[in-house]
């Protein structure tokens, strides 16, 4: 099972242009977006400033973008190749599977979370009060990701060929516009917001908002990403080893 | 060159030929994709120790059979028992290796580091060296195995299915696009493994392989089993035998026609090839006839013609229906 890990790891810092373009869009899209911004004026109703929130915001956008789209792809893809087929007459557990892969895409996401944040600093001159919400917003935020890298897996094993990129896609934006990602919670209607709570994309964006504000991370935020990690793992493993239409 | 292979070989082939419980037993399974039967009814039993051979022209449920066996499919009806528990369980167990005929490999990685995986998934695994030895990977154990040829491929998937101590062995067509030597190396290796007592089940369009190899030939023909017995039962059960010689003189094709047990005659030049049903009374009445045939050669139909005609008669029988 270790061997499959380091394995899924190494091939994965292997595939040269899947690692240039992980890691390398979010910064991209953060200069994009935040590369005109003022560095000192704070945005209306906070007290952060743009290219802050923007950083923060980018680097989850995109530790998710990888490991959804990239897992769900690439797993489609080699069962359709037969690859799992041939991996499934071996005594790997379903655990071990989904766990390689969680971890080849935790691989991918780490590095695209430091690029962002370094071009936050260097180039937009971000700065936090203390040096531990640098750490603090790395480790959560990677972390995070690992529960959208089993969702990844899910739903490669969900859909086939050509489903797997638009299925891939509406699931990432639903979660992202229920989650309050792309406009405030606070507008939808109220029973909206109730489901919204509720979503690991909100649950992931709070937990990296309220380190940006100094306090730590809440305990209902982790709870609920650590639901949904259960959730979507076990889903994957139990994917894994029942499929039997495509294999 | 395979010591290891043969060591637990202490238990003779003989004692557990076709004793104790079934390695694989299918009971009435039947498996459809839309509106194509791939397999009807079947009834299948493995026992340790044997080698068997699974033949059938295209379409004709060899994989879909494998597969099942595999548990990488559900039957839609009957039972599949490997080990007399689920496929499911004897894979998790390390009991069954397996070659599958459109297996895709992992992409980005070496060779040697995909065998090395597999070595390390199976409970009683080679060590590595030995089954990259065996695979015939050794020079190219450092390749990206992307980059392979066909048969390359092909040993690598042979690598992967003996990475450990198997039980029963599962091939779909191994040995199509290897070089005559890596069919052979490949041939020689599973027939250590059947030395050692473990159970090998290869579906094959090359019927010679069938022939030297298996102890036992099952022939499927759209999802059914049509013909299941040693080689020489099922050229036997195919009916003929080939007599072959040559004729001085004038050849009277009326009288040999009435040759008795007769399935088939053709003259070409002096040379007379008869397929007979009874070869020893159809040689006595060409006696009786005052001929001398010179050259005279009696022979079995081959386990190709054998097959032909048996799946030929099962097509026909099929569409008087
Ligand atoms: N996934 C599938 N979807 C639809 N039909 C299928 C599928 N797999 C197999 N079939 C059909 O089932 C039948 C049996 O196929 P199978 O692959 O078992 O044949 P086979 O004996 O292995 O043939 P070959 O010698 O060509 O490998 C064929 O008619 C095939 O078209
Ligand atoms: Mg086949």
């Amino acid at each position: 099972m270790n061997t499959l890990i380091k394995l899924e790891i190494q091939r994965t810092l292997r595939n040269k242009k899947f690692m240039f373009f992980s890691v390398l869009y979010p910064a991209g899209l953060y200069l994009l977006i935040a590369g005109g911004a003022s560095s000192t004026e704070l945005v209306k109703g906070t007290d952060l400033t743009l290219p802050l929130l923007m950083m923060v915001s980018m680097a989850s956008f995109g530790a998710i973008t990888a490991v959804l789209v990239g897992n769900s792809e690439r797993i489609a893809k080699e069962r359709e190749k037969g690859w799992v087929r041939q991996l499934r007459l071996t005594a790997l557990p379903g655990r071990g599977y989904v766990t390689a892969k969680v971890a080849s895409a935790a691989v991918v996401s780490l590095p695209s979370i430091l690029v962002v944040f370094l071009i936050a600093a260097l180039v937009k001159d971000v700065r936090f009060d203390a040096a531990w919400q640098w750490f603090a917003l790395t480790g959560a935020i990677w972390a995070g990701s690992i529960v959208f890298a089993a969702l990844g897996v899910a739903v490669g094993y969900l859909a086939t060929g050509d489903a797997v990129r638009p299925i891939t896609f509406i699931i990432y934006f639903g979660l992202s516009i229920l989650g309050g990602l792309w406009m405030p919670i606070t507008t939808f209607p109220k029973w909206l917001q109730d489901v919204a709570e509720w979503m690991p994309t909100h649950a992931y964006a709070a937990l990296g908002q309220s380190i940006e504000l100094g306090n730590g991370p809440e305990v209902k935020d982790v709870a609920v990403l650590v639901a949904y990690l259960v959730i979507f793992g076990g889903a994957a493993a139990w994917l894994y080893r029942k499929d039997t239409r495509k294999a | 060159m395979m010591e290891y292979m043969t060591t637990t070989a202490h238990m003779s082939t003989g004692d557990r030929h076709r004793t104790g419980s079934p390695v694989v037993s299918f009971t009435n399974v039947s498996k459809s994709f839309g509106d194509v039967r791939a397999v009807s009814e079947l009834d299948l039993q493995l026992r340790a120790g044997e080698t068997v051979a699974l033949l059938g022209p295209n379409g004709a449920g060899k994989s879909s059979t494998l597969d099942l066996l595999l548990g990488l499919r559900n039957p839609d009806a009957g039972r599949v028992e490997v080990f007399g528990t689920t496929p499911q369980q004897a894979i998790a167990r390390g009991k069954v290796g397996a070659m599958l005929q459109s297996g895709g490999l992992m992409e980005d990685v070496k060779v040697r580091e995909l065998v090395k995986l597999a070595c390390d998934l199976h409970p009683r695994a080679y060590p590595v060296d030995q089954v990259l030895e065996h695979a015939d990977l050794r020079d190219i154990a450092d390749r990206m195995v992307n980059k392979l040829s066909g048969g390359q491929e092909q040993r690598v998937r042979f690598a992967l299915a003996t990475a450990g101590a198997n039980e029963l062995v599962v091939l779909d067509e191994p040995t199509t696009g290897m070089d005559v030597s890596a069919r052979q190396a490949f041939w020689g290796v599973m027939r250590a493994q059947a030395r050692a007592g473990r159970a090998i089940l290869f579906a094959t369009h090359y019927l010679e392989e069938a022939d030297a190899i298996a102890d036992r030939v099952i022939v499927l023909h759209r999802g059914r089993v049509i013909a299941d017995g040693s080689a020489a039962e099922i050229k036997a059960k195919a009916g003929a035998r080939r007599i072959v010689f040559d004729l001085d003189g004038y050849i009277g094709e009326g009288a040999l026609r009435e040759l008795p047990f007769l399935s088939s005659l053709e003259i070409s030049g002096r040379t007379v090839r008869i397929q007979s049903h009874d070869a020893d009374a159809t040689v006595h009445a060409l006696y009786g006839l005052g001929l001398y045939p010179r050259n005279l050669e009696v022979a079995g139909l081959g386990l190709e013609q054998a097959f032909i005609a048996i799946t030929d008669a099962a097509t026909a029988e099929e569409a008087a229906k």
